[in-house]
């Protein structure tokens, strides 16, 4: 469904690629400071990935795929490819605001690998929690705005501890992984191990 | 039911007599310190709630069989009682740290994690209203619960050690034993009290559900 709806994922990206220009424009060459800075790429991050992943679910939904997708697959199979697809969406997305970002901020970046390093791990952390939020949202009527009343209290943390990571890599030479970023990749795997074992109970109706 | 009723009745007024009358003023804070008597109680019920209802969660998917009847209300019920004490929890904590710290709100991590909790119960119940009427209702909405059960330990436990907190710690403060034993007697007075409304919100669903 993904592949076929390129005009999403195009959306997607255009919208990556405006905010980070919008973001630098508006900053003006200001000398900000790396937590200012974090905190402006991972907003910048957030609200590009918003508009991604939370339809990995609810175009099926709306589309009526979803029943199809039930009868072929079984749930595991399911979760995996949306879950694979979220993980390939974010590191896209990263690729393309993470140079324009650097580029166009001021300041420039003490340890670019821990740089990376702290954004695909805040990155996988937002895309395994959104997985499986936005397979429950798909489940109600509501589906756009609930979305993000659902995702906000478990991703505002991860965005949080993502911004400090972030911050880190950004004023502090060498820093590789933190334990922010250690707090992160926990995270991943503790929702992608609850999300395999709620997936079958959101997903097939009774 | 009765007996936790009796005891709730005898409990509860003797915490609130033990916090203004027997226990002293707090050394710092002075009578306005008498809030511990109620903050920590209430934040202890805030988790109570939200563990009880996570739990009831999990036993609701896992039964096939169908052997235990309305789990996903119960948890609801849970909730709900977890969402008011989170509220007075958070609203006696603001005082708190206004005596302690000059501000209402700090953002310190003890007080984004009980604010998260309560967005977590927000959000919970705005999807349990979404999915009213619905036959996967309950299985939806318990898997939302063991999701931001699965999360919270992050939030509680990990998240306040890798910002660090100016929340004291279980243990790092000062009291005499009068002082704690009266806290004691709170957390167990505010404990009877959370099973006595969880018992009635349970039985008036189930007067409910015989009459429809």
């Amino acid at each position: 469904m993904e592949l076929r709806e390129k005009s999403a994922l195009n959306i997607a990206f255009a919208f990556a690629f405006i905010s980070t220009l919008a973001v630098s424009l508006v900053a003006g060459g200001a000398a900000l400071g790396a937590r200012e800075r974090a905190l402006l790429f991972w907003l910048i991050m957030f609200f590009s990935a918003m508009s991604g992943l939370s339809h990995a679910f609810v175009r099926e939904e709306e589309r009526g795929t979803a029943l199809f997708l039930r009868l072929s697959s079984p749930p595991a199979a399911v979760l995996s490819a949306k879950l694979l697809f979220n993980l390939l969406f974010f590191l896209a997305l990263q690729a393309v605001i993470a140079p324009l970002f650097v580029f166009f901020m001021e300041g420039g970046v003490a340890s670019p690998a821990g740089f990376a390093f702290s954004a695909l791990a805040g990155g996988a952390a937002l895309a395994s929690s959104a997985t499986v939020l936005s397979a429950i949202a798909a489940k109600s009527g509501a589906r756009g705005s609930l979305f993000t009343v659902i995702s906000f209290p478990v991703m505002l943390p991860v965005l949080i501890t993502a911004a400090g990571a972030t911050a880190d890599c950004i004023e502090t030479p060498g820093t590789l992984a933190g334990s922010e970023t250690v707090f992160l990749l926990a995270f991943s795997g503790a929702m992608i191990a609850v999300s395999y074992l709620v997936f079958e109970y959101i997903w097939i109706d009774e | 039911m009765k007996h936790i009723a009796r005891l709730t009745h005898i409990a509860m007024p003797a915490a609130v007599v033990m916090a203004f009358l027997f226990a002293p003023a707090v050394d710092v804070h002075g009578e306005t310190g008498r809030l511990l008597f109620f903050h920590v109680p209430l934040a202890w019920i805030a988790a109570l709630a939200f563990a009880v209802a996570g739990a009831l969660s999990i036993v609701h998917l896992a039964d096939r069989s169908g052997r235990w009847a309305h789990l996903d209300a119960k948890a609801r019920h849970s909730a709900a009682i977890g969402l008011a004490a989170t509220v007075l929890a958070t609203a006696t904590g603001s005082v708190w740290a206004k005596m302690s710290w000059g501000s209402y709100w700090n953002w310190d991590p003890r007080e984004t994690s009980i604010i998260i909790l309560m967005l977590v119960y927000i959000a919970y119940f705005s999807l349990d209203s979404a999915l009213a009427g619905r036959g996967n209702r309950g299985r939806v909405a318990s898997a939302y619960l063991i999701i931001a059960m699965a999360a919270m330990p992050f939030f509680i436990f990990i998240f306040p050690r890798l910002f660090g907190s100016l929340h004291p710690r279980s243990g790092s403060l000062e009291t005499d034993a009068v002082t704690r034993i009266t806290l004691l007697v709170s957390i167990a007075a505010h404990t009877l009290l959370y099973l006595y409304v969880f018992s009635l919100k349970n039985r008036v669903f189930a007067l409910e559900h015989v009459t429809e």
